[in-house]
């Protein structure tokens, strides 16, 4: 673990040059350069918010407004797209770059890094949408659109006894917090999975899999009350829900939980959740490090 | 001076014992079988490389040659440090910069700028000498505009140029080259050679890898001669020619008795009075082979049989290059001295032989083709014509000349100096 970080700050020219490049190719290219990873997860909310709102008619709460909705679920689509896009590609990245792996004597600990620390660059283009409407609804036009029912509906949605409304605030400080620990569990993953994708290159495919699963266990969707507990109607109450407990085995819950108290609640995040997710970033990145560490003198051979 | 650079002792590269196992499964789950429950072996054993010792001294060039599959490729890997040995220890003094293949070390996405600058930060270059030498390594590539292009729109031969800009100009003290050179043109080709040779003359150390004894020669003093994953001979580029040669004339014969059997599949015609039963081609010890030595002794020995009685044949050979390229015919006939072969009978049989006492040819593949045909008509006509009845190759070691031909000569240079009445006359016989 510590020699991988060392050779990491070894080689960070290498690093920044892959990242810079990383950043250009997603960018350059494109007409629409920069707009690309504003636009991608307005698309994604757009879709969503039809299918789950209009369609499925779920109800967030009585008085939800959309608007609110739309911040909430948009904060969550930024977060795990970055997750999502790191851990699917850099499962394949060991593979993909066999050339220099097997050419050259090449640092290959780079190429996860690098992937990870480009999309949560990107996530940070993305993440000023959501503030401008955290802004729009708390304090601009938004705002005399009864802010006091639309958070109270939201805070219905998160089922927490807590004063939440919208804004922006000191516990905002704790971004970089969660965006290290973040990093910490998918670049984990990303050592893990690669250097099992040189072994077994179904990995790549089953990531695939893994990731659509993982997703829906996540409430990005939907508010995390619909899960935790169960409305009986013979009883006219609410029963704790079936599959709560997927909440708490899912970290990326925790992490987007956090996430949103950090961004549009300007709220302190439960230090017992977000130090739960610490606990496991950390012990993900061990693990992820360690293997990748023990193997990574037999790439060469085995690509 | 040989030994520049003010480093007098050590070997640049040194090698001891150097074996390289490769672990290889049928499936590529079993390896993860293997790793998650060890006990049972699932896979087989393959040494590419096995008990290597080499010791490269610092400003030496060396060459390694052997044919396909010895094991170059993988020697290289280890003496670079990309691969790392199952066996034995492999010690470098100073930066290594190679070029193993076309385009390795490139990522095709990057644009031949990035490139550069990716290839010379993983040599251990800094910003500020990288920045030094850039337009540099630009100049020497000609690739011009090209640089901001991504490589994977590269020919190869700007590929090629590319690497081999990068590799000579980051100043390495070893530099490792695998063939690569054989792809640019003639004019980029001059160039890679005078840098290579400036390299020699500051002391640098070069290992060159081929599987051509030629290429190897002219620019190696040294060669170790590689075959199934073990260094079988190393020494003065003389010295290992020799084997060299037993080796490719052992493998070439193999190779082409293949070849020759499927030599049926050429055109054949003729009237058949006459049957040529066999073609071969004789060493100098009159033994039949497919692999002659250029300036050795050596004979094509037809068999024929008769059918039926015929008048005048006249049994002829014809050389040619595998290129087709026509290199020599004569026959029986056509000699200052001509045998006359009149009247064969029915069930008569017998053999006709050319020989010479030096095969003019250089290095190359050639193929025989057989002439029988009837002269007691005013235009002759075929009894048995077998193209392509013979294909066999020419080894030339010495590369004294180059081309097809050796042309025995004598080179002499008169020299008119000032203040001197006779000139200087220097003659060379062979």
């Amino acid at each position: 673990m510590l020699a991988l970080t060392r050779s990491l700050w070894q080689n960070r020219r290498l690093l920044r040059d892959f990242v810079r490049r990383d950043l250009k190719a997603r960018y350059v290219g494109s007409s629409m350069g920069f707009f690309w990873s504003v636009i991608f997860p307005i698309v994604n909310l757009a879709v969503y918010m039809f299918v789950f709102r209009l369609i499925l008619k779920m109800r967030f709460s009585d008085s939800a407004s959309p608007g609110d909705v739309a911040i909430w679920m948009l904060a969550g689509i930024t977060v795990w797209a970055a997750f999502a896009e790191t851990v699917s590609r850099t499962t394949n990245t060991l593979v993909e770059n066999t050339n220099l792996i097997q050419k050259v004597v090449f640092p290959s600990e780079v190429l996860p890094a690098y992937l990870c620390i480009s999309s949560l660059i990107n996530m940070l283009i993305g993440l000023p949408i959501v503030l401008l409407g955290v802004w729009w609804f708390a304090y601009g036009p938004g705002s005399n659109f009864e802010t006091e029912t639309a958070s109270l509906a939201l805070q219905a949605a998160e089922s927490r006894p807590r004063d939440q409304t919208l804004g922006f605030g000191a516990p905002m400080l704790l971004l970089p917090v969660l965006m290290a620990l973040q990093a910490l569990l998918t670049v984990g993953l990303g050592y893990l999975l690669s250097t099992l994708n040189v072994f077994l290159r179904d990995t790549y495919h089953l990531v695939g899999v893994f990731i659509t699963v993982w997703m829906f266990a996540t409430p990005i969707f939907y508010p995390e009350r619909m899960v935790r507990w169960d409305y009986k109607p013979a009883l006219d109450r609410f029963e704790p829900g079936q599959y709560a407990w997927i909440l708490d085995v899912n970290p990326m819950h925790w992490l987007i939980k956090s996430y949103r108290d950090v961004l549009i609640f300007a709220d302190w995040p439960d230090p017992l959740m977000l130090g739960k997710f610490a606990l496991v970033a950390l012990a993900v990145f061990a693990l992820g490090t360690s293997f990748f560490q023990a193997q990574k003198a037999r790439f060469p051979d085995l690509l | 001076m040989a030994t520049g650079n003010g480093r007098t002792s050590g070997s640049a590269v040194f090698a001891q014992g150097v074996g390289k196992c490769y672990q290889l499964y049928d499936k590529p789950i079993h390896r993860l079988y293997d790793m998650l429950l060890p006990g049972k072996k699932r896979y087989r054993e393959f040494w590419a490389v096995r008990n290597v010792y080499l010791d490269v001294p610092h400003g030496s060039t060396v060459g390694i040659i052997g044919q396909n599959g010895a094991g170059k490729s993988t020697l290289l890997k280890l003496l670079t440090g990309i691969s790392r040995p199952t066996t034995g220890e492999v010690r470098v003094e100073g930066r290594v910069a190679s070029l193993l293949e076309l385009g390795a070390g490139f990522h095709p996405e990057f644009s031949g700028r990035e490139n550069i600058f990716l290839n010379c930060s993983l040599l251990g270059m800094s910003e500020a000498e990288i920045e030094e030498r850039f337009p540099r390594i630009v100049e020497f590539s000609e690739l011009g505009d090209f640089i901001d292009r991504p490589v994977k729109t590269y020919s190869s031969g700007m590929y090629v140029r590319l690497g081999f800009s990068v590799a000579a100009s980051v100043d390495p003290d070893i530099l490792i080259i695998d063939e690569a050179l054989s792809v640019g043109d003639e004019h980029f080709k001059g160039k890679c050679t005078n840098r290579l040779n400036e390299f020699q003359e500051q002391g640098k150390t070069t290992i060159f890898v081929s599987h051509d004894m030629g290429a190897v020669k002219t620019m190696c003093q040294w060669v170790a001669l590689m075959d199934a994953g073990e260094i079988v001979e190393q020494g003065t580029s003389e010295k290992v020619a020799d084997e060299y040669l037993k080796r490719s004339k052992a493998r070439g014969n193999e190779r082409l008795s293949a070849l020759n059997r499927g030599s049926s599949e050429y055109p054949r015609w003729g009237s058949g009075e006459v049957e040529v039963t066999e073609v071969t081609l004789l060493d100098p010890a009159g033994e039949p082979t497919h692999v002659a030595r250029s300036r050795d002794a050596f004979a094509i020995r037809v068999r024929y049989r008769a059918h039926q009685d015929c008048v005048e044949p006249v049994f002829g050979f014809g050389l040619y290059r595998s290129d087709g390229t026509y290199v020599n015919g004569s026959n029986h006939r056509w000699r200052e001295q001509p045998i006359e072969l009149r009247d064969l009978v029915a069930g008569e049989e017998g053999e006709v032989t050319m020989s010479a006492p030096s095969l003019q040819l250089l290095q190359g593949q050639y193929y025989v083709t057989t002439f029988l045909y009837d002269h007691s008509k005013a235009a002759p006509t075929a009894i048995d014509h077998r193209e392509h009845a013979l294909t066999f190759e020419v080894l030339d070691a010495e590369h004294l000349q180059h081309g097809m031909l050796f042309l025995p000569s004598r080179w002499t240079v008169r020299r008119t100096l000032p203040g001197r009445p006779d000139p200087v006359v220097e003659d060379s016989e062979a």
